[in-house]
């Protein structure tokens, strides 16, 4: 029990260095600092539905401080870990209530993902004007969050039929 | 894999994003715009949300530029004697004006943010 | 006329609808003036905004040191005669005088109308100056120590029986630029208040007076009047805003009118005592109900060390000053806190 969850840790940072890579190198319409899409919520999904709430989250923080180490900085850091808890929380307390499925727990996640950057940027510019760029957050965390969602599925799936 | 609830959720938020940003454009058409005006004599309106730099020939040898971006609007240059207008910091709240007295063009914005201010000692 | 531009601001009244416009006009006091009011609808606002600056126009004829009009004696015409005759003027000019000379002992010396040779002096190497940035100089001292000797106020003979005002001394000239503003606009208050002009602002040249008060949303509150930060391209525009009404505001500083000889900048407001544009402050703010005496007496205050002015400013009721020195730093009179709007 104990080496499968080392597997899927492992396996999982991997992906999420993997993920951050990507979305470092696909630039964003608007340029708004320290957002990003946060393709890498994909393996806190994952996270979540294969072992829970509690690894989901000590996921979420390796990956947001090792990722930030090699592709970021501090004040990105401090971007992503808002956007990171905010998320968590959401997702696992959706997860609970059990009324959505993989797909719309991501959704969640995404679009809290980028509500939780955005609050941090405001709050670091003190600039109310970045809000407006929240509804166009709102859209594309959705749209991330569902892709994400499906991908999700597929992986957990996959995932749970190595029972080790 | 995917629920009715998920469905309702992704079409619940799109809806939100898309009236968010249909409110948001109609606010900004609505405002946010400098009147330009020389001797008294409005010259040309220009929408505070389209970056555009314009230079305006007031009389023959005296010309004035202004400049929008990001929402707010500054006189870049000028070749009148003083230069206040082009030292005077960029404006964007309703009503506030930039002048250019020997040239006698201005530039007040209408309908833009409300400042705290009525008006300004100076 | 020269309307520039008239802003509405929807503003519901308790009785009536009406509704805030804003009208400025470029041709008076060579700057900027705005009126700021509150009518049913736009003629009526048009109407009380004309009544102002026609009024305004009539002292800014009068009180014109630099252009002659046509059937009126101005101070121009008053200078044109220093040393030939007396020159028979409007009652306001006389008002405008006896005032200055009220504010000229208020002020121990540090306003006066009779210092037009010195300052005509520093005019005319301003105006050199900044049409002509490489070859700005500064005024040789001797120039300015040889006008000095023309600046006795009581070379000015007013006979109020006769309406008429001479300059015994022929090389003297009169300035009133430092008090016709505040002081003009002080009567057009009066006058537009005595005509139904019951809420609004006046702004000449950034000297404001403000009437009554601000009708918002249904409510009455003071007017919010704004000083002005006197680094201007500061992102913060105002150092404070104070909540006024029937007050008014006036800052003289260094960044109004200046030129720059050799890198460094020469302002507009000259120290009688050392005949040098003042370097005490920054900018000085005057908070009182007269707005001719807040234009007196920030241009008084702004040419003597704080002390000094600190003394006059608490010795004066109803009336409070804040000064900004050259680092930036601020202090204020006693009072002065209780007008700052939260």
């Amino acid at each position: 029990m104990k080496s499968k969850r080392i597997a899927i840790y492992g396996l999982l940072v991997a992906l999420a260095f993997l993920l951050s890579y990507i979305e470092s190198i696909i630039p964003l319409p608007i340029p708004i600092p320290g957002i990003k899409l946060g393709l890498a919520n994909l393996v806190v999904v994952t996270g979540l539905y294969t072992m829970g709430g509690k690894e989901a989250f000590i996921l979420s923080i390796i990956r947001i401080v090792l990722v930030g180490f090699t592709f970021g900085n501090l004040s990105t850091m401090m971007f992503s870990l808002a956007g990171g808890f905010l998320s968590w929380f959401l997702m696992v307390l959706l997860y609970r209530t059990k009324v959505l499925s993989i797909t719309g727990v991501s959704i969640i996640g995404g679009i809290s993902h980028n509500i939780g950057q955005i609050l941090v940027a405001v709050w670091v510019v003190s600039n109310v004007m970045l809000l407006y760029y929240l509804p166009f957050l709102l859209v594309s965390g959705a749209v991330t969050g569902t892709v994400i969602g499906m991908l999700g599925a597929v992986i957990v799936k996959r995932i749970r039929k190595y029972d080790f | 894999m995917i629920k009715k609830n998920d469905v309702i959720l992704l079409g619940t938020i799109l809806l939100l994003a898309a009236a968010a940003i249909i409110f948001i454009n109609i606010r900004k058409t609505d405002g946010s715009r400098v009147v330009i005006t020389i001797d008294g004599e409005e010259y040309k309106t220009l929408d505070l949300n389209k970056d555009t730099t314009l230079t305006i020939e007031v009389a023959e040898g005296a010309y004035n530029t202004v400049t929008v971006k990001n929402g707010e609007v500054d006189m870049t240059e000028a070749n009148c004697p003083d230069k206040l207008c082009v030292k005077h910091r960029k404006i964007h709240y309703n009503g506030e004006t930039i002048v250019c007295l020997p040239h006698k063009v201005v530039l007040q914005i209408v309908g833009g943010e409300e400042s705290e201010a009525d008006m300004i000692a100076k | 006329m020269l309307l520039i531009i008239i802003a509405v601001n929807l503003s519901g009244c308790v009785k009536i609808e009406t509704k805030r416009y804003e009208a400025s006009f470029l041709d008076l006091f060579d700057t900027i003036t705005t009126i700021v009011g509150y009518a049913e609808d736009k003629e009526e606002f048009t109407d009380h905004a004309q009544m102002i600056h026609d009024k305004l126009m009539e002292y800014h004829e009068l009180y014109d040191i630099y252009n002659s009009y046509d059937g009126i004696n101005n101070i121009k015409t008053i200078n044109d005669n220093a040393g030939v005759s007396p020159v028979k003027v409007d009652q306001r000019i006389i008002d405008l005088l006896k005032f200055s000379r009220e504010a000229y002992q208020l002020t121990d010396g540090k306003v006066n109308e009779a210092f037009g040779a010195v300052l005509s002096v520093w005019h005319q190497y301003r105006t050199e100056g900044l049409d002509n940035p490489d070859k700005a100089e500064v005024p040789p001292m001797e120039i300015l120590k040889e006008k000095e000797k023309h600046t006795d106020m009581n070379n000015v003979i007013i006979n109020e029986n006769e309406s008429t005002v001479f300059l015994a001394d022929p090389d003297m000239r009169l300035d009133v630029g430092a008090i016709a503003k505040g002081y003009a606009a002080e009567r057009v208050c009066e006058y537009a208040m005595e005509h139904g002009f019951a809420n609004g602002m006046l702004s000449v040249g950034g000297n404001v007076r403000t009437i009554g008060r601000k009708l918002d949303g249904g409510k009455e509150v003071s007017w919010s009047v704004g000083i002005q930060n006197p680094d201007l391209e500061s992102a913060q525009t105002n150092l404070y805003i104070l909540g006024l009404s029937d007050y008014s505001l006036v800052t003289s500083g260094v960044y109004e009118r200046y030129y720059t000889v050799n890198g460094k900048q020469y302002h507009h407001i000259i120290d009688p005592d050392t005949l040098m544009p003042a370097e005490y402050f920054l900018s000085v703010s005057i908070v009182c109900r007269d707005s001719g005496m807040a234009d007196a007496l920030s241009t008084a205050v702004f040419n003597m060390p704080f002390e000094e002015g600190l003394k006059l400013i608490e010795s004066l009721e109803n009336t409070e000053a804040l000064w900004v020195f050259k680092d930036e730093t601020m202090k204020s009179s006693s009072g002065f806190e209780n007008y700052i709007k939260k």
